[in-house]
C-alpha cells in the first residue's frame, strides 16, 4: 500500500559540476508524497539544477534519484523515458511557440506518452477536464501565441497536469509535478491560482515539488521546507515557523523580521537590505 | 471521437488527392508531344499490360515511356521530397524561414554531385559506381546541414540570425566550390553544371525516379512516424524531452532521412530552392501547424505544385524550356520576404528563438 511510504522522489548524494564549477555538493533530500515541497535559496544556489537532476533532464556527476513507486523503487537511470514522462510532468517558466498552435492541441501534447497515433476519448476528456481546472475552457480554440503570458501559463499548467492526470484511474498512480520557478511571469493573481490547484494536486496522489522565489508565498503554502546555500542542503522543515532568522539573514544577505498580519494573525516576514 | 482541430484533414487530403491526379493527367498531357486524356490512358493500359500493345502505338508509346513519364514522376517525386522536407527541417530548426535552400542542404548536395560531374566515373569515385553521384551529394548535404545546424542551436535555442549567417556562408562556400568546378570543367559539364543548378527535369530517366522513389519512401515513413515529436518539439527541447522525447536522436534520425531524400532529389534534378518554404507554409495558414498533417499533406501539395510548375516551365517559352529553379524563386522569394515582414511586425519573439 501506497499509504505506508514516506519518500516520493530520493535524491542521494547528488553533487553535479560543469567543468570545474560544482553547483551540487552530495545533495540528499527525500521529498514527501502528497505534499507540496518547496525548494528555497538564493540565485546561484542550485535549486534549479537539482529540480532538473531530480526530473530525469540532467545526469548527476554522482549519486543517483529514486522514484518510489507503489511497484517499487525505480533509479532514474533504469526509467524508460516514455514510463518516466507519464509519472512526472515539468511546468517550465515560460514556454514560447513560434507557431500558430491552438491551446487545445498545446494541452494534448501532455497526451503524447500516452497514445500512439490518435488520442483516445479518454484523452480528450482528459484535455478538456484539465483546460477547465485551470479555468481556460473558453481559450481551447484560441492560438498559443496570441495570449498573455499569464494565460499561456495556464495552458502550460493544463499541458502538464494532462500529462500526469490521476482520475478514475484504478488504482491510482503515484504521480509527480515539478514546478521551476512557475510565478516568476505572473501577477499576484495567477500567482495563487497556480498555488492554489498545486495544492489541490495532493488529494489526487500528486507530489508536488516546487522551486519558488518569493518566500512569503512559498512559507504560507508549502507543506515541506528545503533550504539550498552554495549547492548544499542547509535546512529541512516542515514547519515554516522553525525557520531560524539568523539562517535566513545569512542565506539571503538581508536584514528580516518578523511581522504579524494584524487582520489574520498569519506571521510573516519582512526584507530590507 | 475527433478533436476539434483535428476535423476537416480528411477533406484536405481528399482535395489534395484529386489535385494531384488532375495534374498528373495535365502535366502527362502538354509538352512537344500532346497526348490526350483517352490516349494517356491507352498508354499506361498497354504499359501496364492490361491491354495489348498495339504496334501502331510503338512510337507515341516509346515518348510517353521513355520520356513524359518519368519526367512526370520525377517532379512529382521532388515536390514531395521538397514539401516534407521543408516541413521536417521547419519542424527541427522550430522556425517556419527554414528550408533545404536556406541552410544549405541544396547547395551542399549540389557542390557534391558537382564534384562527381566534373572528375568523371573513373577517379576516386569509381567504387561508388553509378551510385557515385547521390553519395557525394549526400556527404555534401550534410556537411553543410550539420555546420548550419550545430552553429544555430548552441544552448538548446534556435538562434535565428545564427541560422540565416550561418545558412548565407554555408551557401556561398558550397556555390563558390560549385562555380570553381565549372570554371574548370571541359564545356559540355560546365554548360550541365549551370543548367542543372537551376534545377531541371529534362534528364529524367527510369533509373533517376526509382532512386528517388526509393529514397522517398523510406525516409517520409520514417519521418511520418516524427509527428507527434515533431510538435512536441515546438515547445523546445526541455519540454520535448520532459514529454519522453529524447531530442538529440530525434533531431539526428530527422536530419539524416531528410538529408538523403533532399540530397538524391538535388542531384537528379539539380537545385530547386524555396518549394520547400512554401508548400508547408500555405498549408499551416489553410490549417494547422500540426506535423502529424502537415507530413503527409506537405507531401501531396509539394507534388501538384511542381507538376504544375513543370507545366508552366515547358509551355512558356517553346520550344525551350525555362529551368524550374527560377519559376521557383519568382515566386517563392516574394513569400519569404512576406513570411520575415509579418514575424518581424508581430514583435519578433521567434526572432529571439
Amino acid at each position: 500500500m501506497v499509504a505506508g511510504l514516506t519518500t516520493m522522489v530520493e535524491v542521494e548524494h547528488v553533487s553535479y559540476a560543469v567543468g570545474r564549477a560544482r553547483i551540487l555538493h552530495d545533495v540528499s533530500v527525500r521529498f514527501q508524497p502528497r505534499k507540496l515541497n518547496v525548494l528555497l535559496g538564493p540565485n546561484g544556489a542550485g535549486k534549479s539544477t537539482l529540480l532538473k537532476i531530480a526530473t530525469g533532464l540532467l545526469t548527476p556527476t554522482a549519486g543517483l534519484v529514486r522514484y518510489m513507486l507503489p511497484q517499487g523503487a525505480r533509479a532514474l537511470d533504469t526509467f524508460p523515458v516514455d514510463a518516466l514522462a507519464r509519472t512526472r510532468a515539468v511546468l517550465s517558466q515560460h514556454v514560447e511557440v513560434a507557431f500558430p498552435l491552438a491551446v487545445e492541441d498545446v494541452v494534448l501534447m501532455g497526451r503524447y506518452p500516452h497514445y500512439g497515433r490518435t488520442p483516445t476519448a479518454r484523452d480528450l476528456e482528459i484535455v478538456a477536464a484539465a483546460l477547465d481546472l485551470v479555468g481556460m475552457t473558453d481559450f481551447r480554440g484560441r492560438v498559443y501565441p496570441t495570449l498573455s503570458g499569464g494565460e499561456q501559463q495556464k495552458v502550460q499548467l493544463a499541458r502538464v497536469l494532462a500529462q500526469i492526470w490521476n482520475e478514475g484511474e484504478s488504482p491510482r498512480g503515484q504521480k509527480c509535478l515539478f514546478l521551476d520557478e512557475p510565478t516568476s511571469n505572473l501577477d499576484v493573481h495567477y500567482q495563487l491560482h497556480l498555488l492554489e490547484i498545486a495544492r489541490g494536486l495532493r488529494d489526487v496522489d500528486c507530489t508536488v515539488i516546487a522551486v519558488l522565489h518569493d518566500l512569503n508565498m512559498a512559507l504560507q503554502h508549502g507543506d515541506a521546507f528545503f533550504l539550498l546555500d552554495g549547492g548544499r542542503v542547509v535546512l529541512e522543515t516542515e514547519d515554516a515557523t522553525t525557520i531560524p532568522r539568523d539562517l535566513l539573514e545569512r542565506v539571503f544577505r538581508v536584514r528580516a523580521d518578523r511581522a504579524v498580519d494584524s487582520e489574520t494573525g498569519e506571521s510573516f516576514w519582512r526584507f530590507r537590505l | 471521437m475527433i478533436p476539434r482541430t483535428r476535423r476537416g484533414h480528411a477533406g484536405v487530403y481528399l482535395t489534395l488527392v484529386g489535385l494531384l491526379a488532375a495534374s498528373l493527367v495535365l502535366s502527362a498531357a502538354v509538352g512537344a508531344f500532346t497526348f490526350t486524356p483517352a490516349r494517356i490512358a491507352t498508354l499506361t493500359a498497354q504499359l501496364l499490360g492490361w491491354v495489348p500493345a498495339a504496334p501502331a502505338d510503338a512510337l507515341d508509346r516509346n515518348v510517353f515511356i521513355q520520356l513524359r513519364l518519368p519526367r512526370v514522376l520525377l517532379a512529382g517525386l521532388t515536390g514531395a521530397v521538397l514539401g516534407v522536407s521543408g516541413t521536417l527541417m521547419q519542424g527541427l530548426f522550430r522556425n517556419p524561414i527554414v528550408e533545404p535552400g536556406l541552410v544549405g542542404t541544396s547547395a551542399g548536395a549540389a557542390f557534391g554531385a558537382a564534384i562527381v560531374f566534373v572528375f568523371g566515373a573513373g577517379t576516386f569515385t569509381r567504387p561508388l559506381g553509378t551510385l557515385a553521384v547521390p553519395v557525394l551529394a549526400f556527404a555534401g548535404a550534410f556537411a553543410a546541414t550539420m555546420i548550419v545546424y550545430r552553429l544555430s542551436t548552441a544552448f538548446g535555442k534556435v538562434h535565428v540570425f545564427t541560422l540565416l549567417l550561418a545558412g548565407i556562408a554555408v551557401n556561398a562556400v558550397c556555390g563558390a566550390g560549385t562555380g570553381f568546378l565549372s570554371y574548370i570543367a571541359r564545356d559540355p559539364q560546365a554548360r550541365n553544371i549551370t543548367f542543372w543548378n537551376l534545377g531541371t527535369f529534362t534528364t529524367a530517366d527510369w533509373r533517376g525516379v526509382t532512386l528517388v522513389a526509393i529514397c522517398f519512401v523510406v525516409c517520409f515513413g520514417w519521418s511520418l512516424r516524427a509527428g507527434k515529436a515533431l510538435n512536441a518539439l515546438m515547445l523546445g527541447e526541455e519540454e520535448a524531452a520532459y514529454l519522453g522525447i529524447d531530442p538529440r536522436r530525434l533531431v539526428m534520425q530527422l536530419l539524416v532521412a531528410n538529408t538523403l531524400m533532399v540530397a538524391v532529389a538535388t542531384a537528379m534534378v539539380g537545385v530547386i530552392a524555396f518549394v520547400g518554404l512554401v508548400i508547408p507554409h500555405v498549408l499551416r495558414m489553410l490549417k494547422s501547424s500540426d506535423y502529424t498533417f502537415l507530413l503527409p499533406a506537405s507531401a501531396l501539395l509539394g507534388a501538384v505544385t511542381m507538376e504544375i510548375i513543370d507545366v508552366v516551365a515547358r509551355l512558356i517559352i517553346p520550344p525551350a524550356e525555362l529551368p524550374i529553379g527560377i519559376i521557383t524563386a519568382v515566386v517563392g522569394a516574394p513569400v519569404f520576404l512576406a513570411i520575415l515582414l509579418r514575424q518581424t511586425r508581430q514583435g519578433g519573439a521567434w526572432l529571439q528563438g
